[in-house]
């Protein structure tokens, strides 16, 4: 039934004149805040509610920590009429310590407006909804807020504030009409209500009537993905591992389906054949833990990222117990478009990000960034992101925006250069302040004679941050692309050290006869030469 | 008993090994976005047939200073521009993070992997080997993810003898392994590598030299002052020439397209 256009006939309502085989029958139960708990209860008793919830009926739905919702429709054939079953539940309670207000009624909403507005044990008859409701104080729809999804949650109340809280301004406007109780504003025509408030004041007038606005959507509790798997012989190779992993995260790959659930968090835990070093029973487990970097359910893809993590830290003894614990979390909703080229999905890129971190380590790899640094060459490694849109992304800086927009496809290409993280020593002949010859030891750089030199250009920095660094080119020991930059990635974080070493250089691009272009600088520190890049 | 070039051709394409065959291929729409990687270039693209060919594997090659790697930001730039995803597998750890910036290549969709490989290895020629195998591993990886738009693996500058030393069914099976998907394979060197296996060679050297004149083996690297542009203080850019010396979608393979390039960050 549409929220917009409550009908007090519907069947959902329960209309005593229509028989209905089984009827539905609703309770509610609401832990007022504020009350004083017998002290060995009241740590558990918001819990403590929805476990007397699940006692009842497995369809129940939490409104926040004190109040819930209970289908308990069929438990008369059980329990006997409602007032039995409101009995049953205020037993119940009081068992467990917890002083709630307890309403019965053949709407969820009756029930809910009546357990918050009510102490004790309020049963409704059937049909009786609306008067039962009628004599209540038009300020209780302060606390039963209905969002646009239609949840009710009194906490959602207090969280918002009065000014924001549209149950506030509502109640506000229909305290200026002069209306008091839920029976005064039941009374008013829908048509002139919603020409005033619009349609949302007919869900309050559906509240003051007792009538559902959506069914009752059951909570379930969380479940834990958990698999373990004994074995007769202990495992000491990661092949054999391979097939118990698949075994073991097959069933727990159709549990999070089922559950529209992938997996947050996958733990490896594995029991190790070694001597009990405390003597106590427990055995060594060599345990690991793997943030995925997109909720992911597809078996092949969880074991290859375990057994590469395993690979890279192997455990150091046999292998008796696998346990597999995933902390589930939403599953992704992927709409995908038939105009739009399809990228690798979450799942291969980060199949593909472990195999790469296994064979050139993790900090060979990722997507470039600049740096804030006028230093020659200098840039970062970021993790390279598993989940790209098909469509266009914006350069993520607004430096890049505005360095590199769309070229013209008649313009010339941008000249690259190609460096050399180890600037190359050079000698270097110069005359009248201009380099004439460059040449090298290094094999594949003989060099030549200066054709066409551009130059100098000074640049230096850093020397702020310390002692003289050799700018890069001292020896050629360090990397200049070692600026600060943190390195994560989705398994572990690196983070490179600072390299604190100034730089103080005069730069020249030269043409050589061997047909190249090349940057060289001296460096100004130790008066030497190097070759830093090829211009190609 | 001599066999004609048809028997030659009909025999491998009974054995399926006919996708070595150089003119194997039927051309492609220049048009068709899904067939070739544009380089938003509109003078290479209109020569290249609308760009490098989609599920193939293709070389940009030429000496140094022949605008490679100024040709592989183009393509590396228009294929992110396109939304698509880039890695380079970068051998010798040469990529400039500015340059890529500034030829406009949207960085957080280009996977750079930082190879080992060092020009000099000196008395470590095994160490070399090793790691550019280890490059190969990870451009396998890559094309095995599949749904890149371009993959690059960029030995420009490796030692010629560690290249040699490749088995040549490795090009071949990289050849295979990109067929049919819309990945543009794309290797970057200085002499062509994959012969046989390549969709499209095009090599780069600087213009008036006559590459067709020097050879594959020549490179054009003889005449640097007439590619080489120089203002009065300043390095202003390079001038080349690039031709295609192979391609299995294509009859001609005459004529070249200039390439002028602009020092903004060089």
């Amino acid at each position: 039934m549409s929220p917009l256009t409550p009908n007090s006939q519907s069947p959902i309502t329960t209309n005593p004149q229509s028989p209905t085989p089984n009827p539905q029958l609703y309770a509610c139960l609401y832990r007022p805040p504020g009350r004083e708990e017998n002290s060995a209860c009241s740590a558990g008793s918001a819990l403590d509610v929805v476990a007397i919830a699940g006692e009842f009926s497995p369809r129940y739905e939490c409104h926040g920590a004190d109040l819930v919702s209970i289908d308990v429709s069929g438990l008369g054939r059980l329990l006997g009429p409602p007032q039995a079953i409101g009995d049953e539940l205020r037993r119940e309670a009081a068992a467990r310590g917890v002083r709630a207000h307890i309403a019965v009624a053949a709407t969820r909403m009756a029930a809910l407006v009546l357990a918050i507005a009510r102490p004790g044990l309020v049963v409704v008859p059937r049909g009786g909804e609306a008067a039962a409701l009628a004599p209540i104080s038009i300020g209780v729809l302060e606390k039963v807020v209905v969002d646009d999804d239609g949840m009710q949650n009194p906490q959602n109340a207090q969280k918002h504030g009065d000014q924001h809280n549209p149950a506030s301004v509502a109640v506000a406007a229909f305290t200026r009409w002069g209306l008091k109780t839920l029976g005064e504003l039941a009374a008013l025509p829908p048509p002139d209500l919603a020409a005033r408030m619009g349609t949302r004041a007919l869900v309050w007038q559906a509240i003051a009537r007792g009538d559902d606005v959506r069914p009752l959507v059951p909570t379930l509790a969380e479940e834990r993905f958990e698999a373990t798997l004994d074995l007769e012989w202990p495992i000491e190779e990661l092949e054999p591992l391979s097939f118990v992993l698949t075994r073991l995260l097959e069933p727990l790959s159709t549990r999070l389906e089922r559950r529209d659930r992938g997996a947050a968090v996958l733990h490896v835990l594995l029991r190790l054949v070694t001597r009990d070093p405390a003597g106590d029973g427990g055995r060594e487990v060599c345990a690991r833990r793997l943030e995925l970097p997109t909720p992911m359910r597809d078996v092949r893809t969880l074991r290859t990222l375990a057994l590469l993590d395993l690979e890279a830290h192997p455990p150091g003894a046999g292998i008796d117990r696998v346990t597999i614990v995933i902390d589930p979390t939403p599953g992704r909703v992927l709409q995908h478009t038939l105009f739009a080229r399809a990228v690798p999905t979450p799942e291969r890129l980060s199949t593909l990000v472990a195999r790469l971190g296994a064979l050139m380590g993790q900090d060979r790899f990722g997507a470039p960034a600049r740096v804030d640094s006028y230093r020659p060459g200098a840039f970062a490694m970021e993790a390279f992101r598993v989940e790209h849109s098909a469509s266009v992304s914006q350069p993520a800086s607004v430096a890049s925006v505005a360095q590199s927009p769309i070229p013209n496809p008649q313009s010339p290409l941008v000249s690259a250069l190609r460096r050399c993280r180890h600037p190359v020593p050079a000698r270097v002949a110069v005359a009248a302040d201009r380099p004439v010859r460059v040449t090298t030891d290094r094999r594949g750089f003989a060099g030549g004679t200066v054709i066409r030199c551009a130059g100098p250009w000074r640049t230096s920095g850093d020397w702020w941050a310390g002692g003289p660094g050799g700018s890069g080119g001292s020896g050629g020991s360090k990397e200049i692309s070692s600026v600060s930059s943190t390195h994560p990635t989705y398994l572990t974080h690196l983070t490179h050290p600072t390299v604190p070493a100034s730089w103080d250089r005069d730069e020249w691009d030269v043409a050589l006869s061997d047909g190249a272009v090349y940057r060289v600088f001296r460096d100004r520190a130790t008066d030497s030469w190097y070759v830093d890049a090829i211009v190609d | 008993m001599p066999l004609a070039r048809a028997d030659l051709e009909s025999l491998l394409r009974t054995r399926r090994l006919d996708r070595t065959l150089t003119t194997a291929l039927p051309g492609v729409d220049p048009r068709d976005e899904t067939a070739v990687a544009p380089a938003a270039h509109a003078g290479l693209d209109a020569y290249l047939g609308g760009g490098l060919p989609r599920g193939q594997l293709s070389e940009i090659v030429g000496a140094r200073s022949s605008g490679r790697t100024s040709l592989l930001l183009q393509l590396a730039a228009a294929a992110t521009r396109r939304g698509e995803l880039v890695a380079l597998v970068d051998a010798l750890d040469a990529l400039d993070a500015e340059s890529a910036a500034a030829a406009g290549i949207d960085l957080a969709r280009l996977l750079w992997v930082r190879g080992h490989v060092v020009t000099n290895p000196g008395l470590c020629g095994d160490l070399n080997q090793r790691a550019l195998e280890q490059a190969l591993r990870a451009f396998t990886l890559v094309l095995q993810a599949g749904n890149f738009g371009l993959v690059v693996l960029d030995v420009a500058e490796a030692p010629l003898p560690a290249l040699r030393r490749l088995p040549f069914t490795t090009w071949l099976r990289l050849q295979r392994m990109v067929e049919g998907t819309q990945t543009a394979a794309l290797l970057v060197g200085t002499q062509p590598m994959a012969r046989s296996s390549a969709g499209l060679t095009l090599q780069l050297g600087a213009r008036g030299l006559g590459i067709g004149d020097s050879g594959l083996g020549g490179l054009g690297n003889g005449g640097a002052a007439s590619g080489i542009r120089f203002g009065h203080s300043l390095f202003e850019g390079l001038t080349v020439e690039a031709r295609v010396v192979r391609a299995r979608s294509r009859e001609r393979e005459d004529g070249c397209v200039t390439l002028s390039t602009r020092a903004d960050c060089a």
